[in-house]
């Protein structure tokens, strides 16, 4: 069985992806399952799907715990411990990164087991919410190194797939898809199907003889404020707002008022700071600064000059 | 102490004022409808302090009641049937957030057809809630239920909401002698209600019933309300026992009347028990061992002691006034489910439904359940499960499908 | 009623209450508006919250209040506000809980809840007087769920359940009205894009007692289908359209509290959504457009007359 995992954030089409890959095996006489795996995160925030794919009934299901094929179609998360991305990968897993960055490189920093491969990414969106066919291409890279689908069947996939999308983008992604499918020649057949899960020599689950507790522990109650702020909705970040110091007017503090996340403080001189840790990028600080002082600048280069600095 | 006529919706009033209940949210359906009148005039006469507030149905009824007593007050309230359905998101919900107030509930048969009846299935359908369930054969039992329901609710290692049980008309509506204990006897018994942490206030900012988004806390919250609810066994034990000791009655987790000298033992809930228990001594006089195991508690469900009252017998029968469709009597399958590979489980357990939708149960019914299940025992082979529904009262319905101008086609069955 | 202390733009508070890390959607305008409002309210508050985007807000273990909270369900916030009022009266009256313990109760729920499955309930709060304050930030749809179309949804809009050419057929309920038919102690609509004019309306709410309803109308970039950034700006058109009218309901009267001088044209609010697209592509769709501006202009020409 092939087991495929996709990792990107809300708005990057990885469910898509997983569905056309999934029709794509379909195509070619597989069993198939294919999925996308919700939480409450939205647009930004890291999200992964997942797809099966055997001669074989499939009697698996949920999460991937061991993926054959890891695809990462926004290299930033790769690091970010909550997108879960290098969970479960083995000597046997390929991981697939759509970057600019080169494998040697990747190799270097991730310490795999298993080969990694480079989607190169080609056209740069300004915001990686938003880059073009990233679905699209990731899911026939994936195809291609799979070594059992054909250009065909992958075009017939995406024709299912985006079809309710007018047949102008099904073009264009599918002229995508195929230049992403053939940059992967070289590594067709990469991929192979892993092994069934053995039933023997298993690792014994540590389960405990749940006893009662006491109702302050044992009844979904918080007894503390502001608790959220634990959690680093910076990492939905794909756009970093940037204030001008010497340009922002030090006014009503509008930036700060209309943050929905109250992700910027002013001190008492009216001097604005962002909380990077939660700030998501909406930048509508950027869009209502009055003396445009807020300068949005992709994330991932932000994060890449911060590395060279320190 | 009084001595009085009560109905058991009085009865059910009266062990809420007993309780000083600060606050009763209340939604009006037939046949409970009289507690609430009942405790509407106390308040209106300033007879009890409290506070009742008429809500716009029993989904918002349950959940000012359970948002009120996660406030850390007392809470009384009361409902029926189709009400209990209505309520039913709430009634889930407000368990999960442990929630400990008291809820009577009167039972009545479900709809459709509508009915105004008794029978189970009503209560049946709440059994999976988390909150516990008291079940009363009589008046008395009605009154003093709703204290120790307080006493089980309100504990620190139970905190969940408790529905004590009664039938529609059967006790809603009949008078019996009732004893009032006195206020300062009750407060024996029942102290104030201590919230602990359980509340809001200004200066400790708390968040309740706060969602999860995953299987693992999911699972730890909702599994630790199912053994704070078997924790409720020795709780209700403890509480029985004091209560004894106070107002010298005793109303253990489960009645034995006279099984334990008996082979075939009647098995059933709510206030058709006592006409088991009649059924019994009549038995008895005509010279066969028959007893009667009835259980008050049914959440946590007393399996030990059904296991205990019933090892050894030679059948049991249970008698199900409820009907789960496609499956049967709830009671029957519970059972079978607590004794099934069990030391000294009977050898027979037969199924009988009958009383649905307050169709009686008589006497001769009962004599001939004792004899079908002594037959069984005997021969060990059970008979398939038994609707006690007579030729005479079908036929009555085949009157009635003529008015209705039915057509009547026999059901085809094919070779 | 006390003067505002909401005078101008640096009257507004600069430090905020409601905590970051919420997992709303980036650029959300129900938590803009929120956090606004909260910032006003204060934690002694708590807030009995009816199924919603905002449901999310609280994850174990995780809140954003600095108050406190109760979740209850979709169709009964209200009867919850009712158990939590009554509660902390009966215990103050009681002297089991001192009075500067007490805690204003805070309905919020989306218009899905408010709209809907919600109303009977509220409409009972209002029924009995209840006092408490009611929250809802509306986005015209069941955003949760994926943007369904709701009570609040207004005509000719694409939702996921009105995908067609000519968007959603029905019409945006007028609960303003609704809920003014009940006579409560003030209703009052706001946007979080016009902070001061919410300011001062919450401020208002605070001091007065029994049912006190607010509408937040909440650009959504998920479900309006656009960009977030947008959102003050998608606010503010919706005020200067006359699409949003910026009013309250007090002392069994309407005054409208921002009535835009020159109001622009609606298709400048509609053309950046996503959700009204079928209504300039692939053509114009001039019948629709002057529907929706004629529908408009009517309501102003009653308020103007």
């Amino acid at each position: 069985m092939y087991r495929i995992r996709f990792h990107g954030r809300g708005g990057q089409g990885m469910k898509t992806a997983s569905r056309i890959l999934g029709s794509a095996f379909f195509l070619e006489g597989f069993d198939v399952q294919d999925a996308p795996r919700y939480g409450a995160e939205r647009r930004g925030a890291p999200i992964f799907a997942y797809v099966r794919a055997s001669r074989q009934a499939i009697n698996e299901r949920g999460v991937i715990h061991h993926p054959d094929l890891v695809v990462v179609a926004d290299d930033s998360l790769v690091p970010v411990p909550a997108a879960a991305v290098l969970q479960g990968l083995d000597a046997h897993t390929v991981t697939l990164i759509n970057s600019h960055t080169s494998a040697a490189d990747w190799q270097q920093r991730l310490n795999l087991a298993g080969p990694v491969l480079i989607l190169p990414a080609t056209e740069e969106a300004e915001d990686r919410a938003e880059l073009p066919f990233v679905g699209t291409t990731c899911a026939a890279a994936a195809a291609r190194l799979v070594g059992v689908i054909s250009r065909d069947a992958l075009a017939e996939a995406i024709r299912t797939e985006l079809g309710a999308l007018g047949s102008q983008l099904v073009e264009k992604n599918t002229e995508a898809a195929l230049q992403a499918y053939d940059l992967m020649e070289p590594h067709a057949g990469t991929v192979t199907e892993g092994k069934a899960h053995s039933a023997s020599g298993y690792a014994r689950p540590d389960w405990i003889g749940m006893t009662v507790e006491d109702v302050d522990l044992a009844a979904p109650s918080i007894h503390a404020a502001a608790t959220s702020v634990e959690v680093k909705t910076g990492l939905w970040r794909t756009l970093r707002p940037v204030i001008d110091y010497d340009r922002c007017s030090r006014c009503w503090w509008v930036c700060s008022t209309f943050c929905p996340d109250s992700a910027i403080a002013v001190d008492a001189d009216g001097r604005p700071d962002i909380d990077y840790d939660h700030c998501k990028g909406c930048l509508i600080c950027v869009a209502k600064c009055p003396p445009h002082a807020i300068e949005a600048i992709p994330e991932h280069l932000a994060q890449a000059a911060e590395e060279t600095n320190a | 102490m009084t001595r009085t006529l009560l109905t058991g919706n009085a009865a059910a009033a009266w062990g809420a004022r007993l309780a000083s209940v600060d606050y009763v949210p209340a939604f009006p359906i037939t046949p409970q409808t009289e507690i609430i009148e009942t405790l509407a005039a106390w308040l209106d006469r300033d007879e009890m302090p409290g506070r009742l507030v008429m809500l716009e149905s029993e989904h918002s009824m349950i959940t000012a009641a359970g948002a009120a007593a996660t406030s850390g007050v007392r809470v009384f309230t009361a409902t029926s049937s189709q009400g209990l359905l209505y309520g039913m998101e709430m009634v889930y919900t407000v368990a999960g957030w442990r929630a400990p107030f008291v809820m009577v509930n009167v039972s009545r048969g479900l709809a459709s057809p509508l009915t105004l009846e008794p029978d189970h299935t009503d209560i049946m359908a709440a059994r999976d809630s988390g909150f516990l369930q008291i079940h009363c054969a009589s008046c008395q039992e009605v009154l003093d239920s709703v204290l120790i329901a307080y006493r089980l609710a309100e504990d620190h290692r139970v905190r969940l909401p408790v529905i004590v049980n009664l039938d529609g008309f059967y006790l809603s509506f009949t008078r019996e002698p009732v004893e009032i204990p006195e206020a300062d006897a009750v407060s024996r018994f029942l102290p104030p209600f201590d919230a602990e942490s359980t509340r809001f206030s200004a200066s400790a900012p708390t968040s309740q019933a706060v969602a999860v988004l995953s299987g693992t806390p999911y699972s730890y919250f909702r599994y630790e309300c199912h053994l704070a609810a078997q924790n409720a066994i020795t709780v209700y034990d403890e509480a029985a026992a004091v209560f004894a000791s106070v107002f010298g009655r005793h109303h253990e987790a489960v009645e034995a009347y006279r099984s334990e000298d008996a082979d075939i033992v009647f098995v059933m809930i709510g206030s058709f028990a006592t006409k088991a228990r009649e059924a019994v001594d009549r038995l008895r006089e005509a010279g066969q061992a028959v007893g009667l195991v009835r259980p008050r508690l049914l959440r946590p469900y007393p399996a030990e002691q059904l296991l205990r009252l019933l090892a050894g017998k030679r059948g049991v029968a249970v008698i199900d006034q409820n009907l789960s469709m496609g499956m049967g009597g709830v009671l029957h399958t519970e059972l079978s489910a607590a004794l099934y590979g069990k030391p000294g489980a009977p050898a027979v357990l037969l199924s009988f439904i009958g009383g649905l939708g307050g169709r009686d149960i008589t006497p001769e019914e009962f004599y001939e359940i004792a004899a079908v299940t002594r037959q069984a025992a005997e021969d060990g082979v059970v008979p398939p499960p038994r609707l006690l529904y007579s030729r005479d009262e079908h036929r009555e319905v085949t009157k009635l499908q003529a008015i209705a101008h039915t057509e009547r086609n026999e059901l085809e069955s094919k070779p | 009623m006390n003067e505002s202390r909401f005078k101008r733009m640096k009257d507004l508070p600069s430090t905020h209450l409601l905590g970051s890390g919420t997992p709303m959607c980036s650029g959300c305008g129900g938590l803009e508006a929120l956090h606004e409002i909260y910032d006003i309210l204060g934690p002694k508050t708590v807030f009995v919250n009816a199924a919603g985007c905002m449901t999310l807000l609280a994850v174990y273990p995780f809140t954003p209040f600095r108050g406190s909270w109760l979740y209850t369900a979709m169709a009964s916030a209200p009867a919850g506000a009712q158990g939590i009022r009554d509660a902390l009266d009966i215990l103050i009256e009681q002297q089991r809980l001192p009075v500067e313990e007490d805690l204003e109760v805070v309905v919020l729920t989306g218009d899905g809840a408010a709209y809907g499955m919600g109303l009977s309930s509220t409409s009972g709060a209002m029924e009995r007087d209840l006092n408490f304050l009611y929250i809802c930030y509306d986005n015209e749809g069941y955003g949760n769920t994926g943007q369904q179309f709701s009570g609040a949804t207004p005509h000719a809009a694409r939702t996921a359940t009105s995908k067609g050419p000519h968007g959603f057929a029905g019409f945006k309920k007028d609960l303003f009205s609704i809920w003014a038919a009940h006579k409560p102690s003030y209703v009052a609509t706001v946007i979080g894009a016009e902070p001061l004019d919410l300011a001062r309306k919450i401020e208002k709410a605070m001091q007065l007692k029994g049912p006190r309803l607010i509408i937040a109308l909440a650009p959504c970039p998920t479900g309006w289908d656009y960009d977030p950034r947008e959102s003050a700006d998608i606010g503010k058109l919706a005020v200067s359209t006359g699409v949003w009218p910026l009013k309250e309901y007090v002392d069994g009267r309407v005054v409208h509290t921002k009535v835009p001088k020159q109001r622009q044209p609606v298709e400048d609010y509609l053309e950046k959504q996503g959700r009204f697209a079928h209504l300039f592509e692939p053509q114009r769709n001039e019948q629709l457009l002057q529907e929706l501006q004629n529908s408009i202009d009517s309501y102003w020409a009653e308020i103007e007359h």
